[in-house]
């Protein structure tokens, strides 16, 4: 069966190259989506019974916890909802002759090479192999973030590529140190391997270790973008297509994320404390926390905001991963699930806004309520859960992840972190609230949704994000109990 | 077989300080072909060496992957993208070259004192090779910082990469072998995006010169 999930877009990409008719490619890429979410549904049942999915095939490099199945769904889910939207997205780009029928297949297929590089990065024991998958998902979005090919996408997209490609490179240089770490503890045949890195984590070499770790959080944070590394991703962000944002904000990052997760276990592991890792990750975070709400403040583009404040939540996913307690990489987990849900509707809703209107500036836009109903309604209501507002699901963990730091005694990096929080609040709502209201509309433009099947799908996302804010099922609560007790060992 | 180990990673650090004081385009890339034969030479060193121990072939099969894509194609590739881009010659550097040079030397101090004090890298004598490979790496990123060209930047990301395969082999004999391929394909396939991204670059700025294109920012 999981050898069926990568399967799947390879072969939709397969039949992107035979299929000319556009109304093929829409269904291809629907259907896959619909089974890949199905493939992922019986593997996360499978999960929940056995803990871990292991193949013999292949030397064993296929593997599945509930650490990789919980970010696994994620990208499975908002793939579906990405395929959904872009339908309607594309055709009405193709309506304005922004692209031709021969591009909408290269964004197809990059797309799915794009899942099928994410899903092999959640799917293997081998960190090195994992290292390749997470290199090439740049490799693959690279020409996506570029694909409207103005002057700005170019320079976005070389940014991406450069900035991206050497940051992941240093990563590779951690994962050579943490193989060396490792020489004399393992045999050959299991080097990389992450449960025998976990299993033995006691013997492996310290200082080595400690090397390593500081190079994959660098390499790491970059495609994470953790500042201070963080400067390609509001470019890359803002300028790809809207759906593709949605991806690289909901999937890419936390994907990245899943690789730094991996190694601090390891090493926390190894030292049985998480002193070392956890004051560089609380530094990090915190300081990435500090770097969105000094932007948002001055953003005059929309999509740029909304990128800034993904780099804020992978901030706050930081912090939680560095205090290391089973409440804090609780919310942490829970955390990554409800931004990626949060941030992809508020992306998806971005496209539609820029369809309208036809421009990223702030100022330019006037009475969304007018023009775009249901859009503008969902787009308020997914900024105050951004913001942190309840009913919404990232309040309840923003909650757990604050009261975990509190728990800790640490009431500096806990006030500190409200502070800026409240100061980002604020932030989205001066820069970005001006929007939605006003009588002067553009003459050109009608009022009504364009993007009928894009709109069912925020409004789907509305209603899960408001679902999780106010219960979450015992079957999930098990998986993320599961993924915190394998993460912490023991 | 440890001597001429030795001796190649000397070699290869001469070939970053060769690649620091190249002053066109050009030059990088043949000074690029070059480190890339003594990392060619030094894998099949190891790939006939593990071959007489263990009888395995994984090293060599690296090495000949080694040969295709970093000897041949890729600075074929170079060359191509630069006959296309590059109507005019420019001066691509910030600094002059001596600084250069000597920014080099003090990297190579510093990656020698660093390692140096780290324990569990050396076993009681300091692991030079690897201390060579790694300040191969700082040299790449210097070299990328220092240049203004694409292509420069390019050839810069591409030596990185030199350094972490070379550190690889000499700190732990080379990683597993399906790790490695997966590595080579990703740098090939890296490489061909950039080089059609350099020719995005000079179609829509009309020049490939890195600093004039910042209109993002904030």
């Amino acid at each position: 069966m999981g050898f069926v999930l990568l399967a799947v877009p390879v072969i939709a990409v397969v039949l992107f190259f035979l299929l000319k008719k556009k109304q093929y490619q829409h269904a291809v890429s629907v259907a896959a989506s619909i089974i890949l979410m199905l493939i992922a549904a019986l593997l996360t049942r499978e999960v929940i019974l056995f803990k871990t999915i292991e193949y013999s095939a292949l030397g064993g490099i296929f593997y599945i916890d509930s650490l990789s199945i919980i970010v696994l769904d994620i990208v499975v889910i908002i793939g579906f909802m990405t395929s959904i939207y872009s339908i309607g997205y594309l055709e009405e780009e193709l309506k304005h002759e922004k692209l031709d029928k021969g591009r909408l297949r290269i964004y197809y297929i990059l797309m799915y090479a794009f899942i099928f590089t994410m899903l092999l990065a959640l799917t293997v024991k081998n960190i090195g192999i994992m290292w390749v998958a997470i290199e090439a998902t740049t490799l693959a979005s690279a020409f996506l973030v570029g694909f409207y090919n103005g002057k700005d996408a170019i320079e976005a997209a070389w940014k991406y590529v450069i900035i991206c490609s050497v940051g992941i490179a240093i990563a590779l240089l951690g994962i050579i140190f943490l193989q060396f770490s490792s020489i004399g503890v393992l045999e050959s045949s299991q080097f990389l391997d992450w449960t025998a890195l976990f299993n033995n984590a006691q013997e492996l070499k310290g200082p080595t270790l400690r090397l390593a770790f500081i190079f994959i959080l660098i390499g790491f944070g970059t495609k994470a973008g953790l500042a201070p590394m963080h400067t390609w991703l509001p470019d890359a962000h803002s300028q790809a297509p809207s759906p593709i944002s949605t991806l690289m904000s909901g999937v890419l990052l936390n994907g990245a994320m899943y690789g730094i997760i991996r190694i601090v276990a390891i090493i926390n592991h190894s030292f049985g404390n998480s002193i070392f890792v956890g004051r560089i990750m609380i530094t990090v975070g915190v300081l990435s926390v500090v770097t969105a709400a000094v932007f948002i403040f001055t953003q005059k583009d929309y999509k740029r905001l909304l990128a800034y404040s993904s780099i804020e939540h992978m901030g706050i996913i930081a912090i939680a991963i560095g205090f290391f307690t089973p409440l804090s990489i609780f919310g942490g987990l829970l955390h990554m699930i409800n931004h990626s849900f949060t941030k992809s509707m508020l992306f998806l809703s971005s496209g539609n806004i820029l369809q309208k209107y036809n421009t990223k500036e702030i100022s330019k836009i006037k009475g969304m309520f007018k023009l775009l109903p249901v859009t503008a309604t969902v787009f308020l209501l997914g900024l105050f859960a951004i913001g942190g507002t309840p009913p919404f699901s990232v309040f309840a963990s923003e909650l757990v992840v604050i009261s975990a730091i509190f728990q800790e005694n640490n009431f500096f990096v806990g006030g500190l972190l409200i502070l800026l929080l409240a100061i980002i609040f604020t932030g989205i709502v001066l820069t970005m609230f001006k929007i939605f209201y006003g009588n002067d509309t553009p003459t050109e433009t009608s009022p009504g949704e364009i993007n009928i099947p894009g709109v069912c799908t925020i409004v789907g996302l509305l209603v899960i994000i408001t679902t999780m804010g106010l219960y979450i099922p015992n079957e999930l609560k098990g998986l993320i109990e599961n993924a915190v007790q394998i993460i912490i060992g023991g | 077989m440890s001597n001429y180990l030795d001796a190649l990673s000397v070699l290869l650090l001469t070939s970053a300080f060769m690649l620091m004081g190249n002053k066109r385009i050009k030059s990088y890339i043949k000074t690029f072909r070059l480190q890339s034969i003594l990392i060619a030479l030094l894998t099949g060193i190891m790939g006939i060496n593990s071959l007489y121990n263990d009888g395995n072939v994984d090293i060599l099969v690296v090495c000949m992957v080694v040969i295709g894509i970093k000897v041949v194609y890729i600075p074929f590739l170079l060359n191509k993208t630069y006959e296309n881009v590059e109507y005019k010659v420019e001066k691509d550097f910030f600094l002059n070259i001596p600084i250069l040079i000597i920014g080099c030397c003090f990297i190579v101090v510093f990656t020698y004192f660093s390692l140096s004090t780290t324990t569990g890298i050396n076993t009681g004598t300091i692991n030079m090779q690897v201390v060579n490979s790694i300040s191969l790496i700082l040299i790449g990123l210097f070299f990328m910082i220092s240049r203004k060209k694409a292509i420069g930047q390019i050839v810069g990301f591409l030596v990185i990469e030199n350094g972490i395969f070379v550190t690889a082999l000499f700190a732990t004999q080379g990683m597993p072998f399906i790790v490695d391929i997966g590595i080579l394909m990703d740098i090939l396939v890296a490489v061909i995006i950039m080089g059609i991204m350099v020719f995005r670059i000079d179609e829509k700025f009309g020049s490939t010169d890195i600093n004039k294109i910042k209109d993002l920012r904030g």
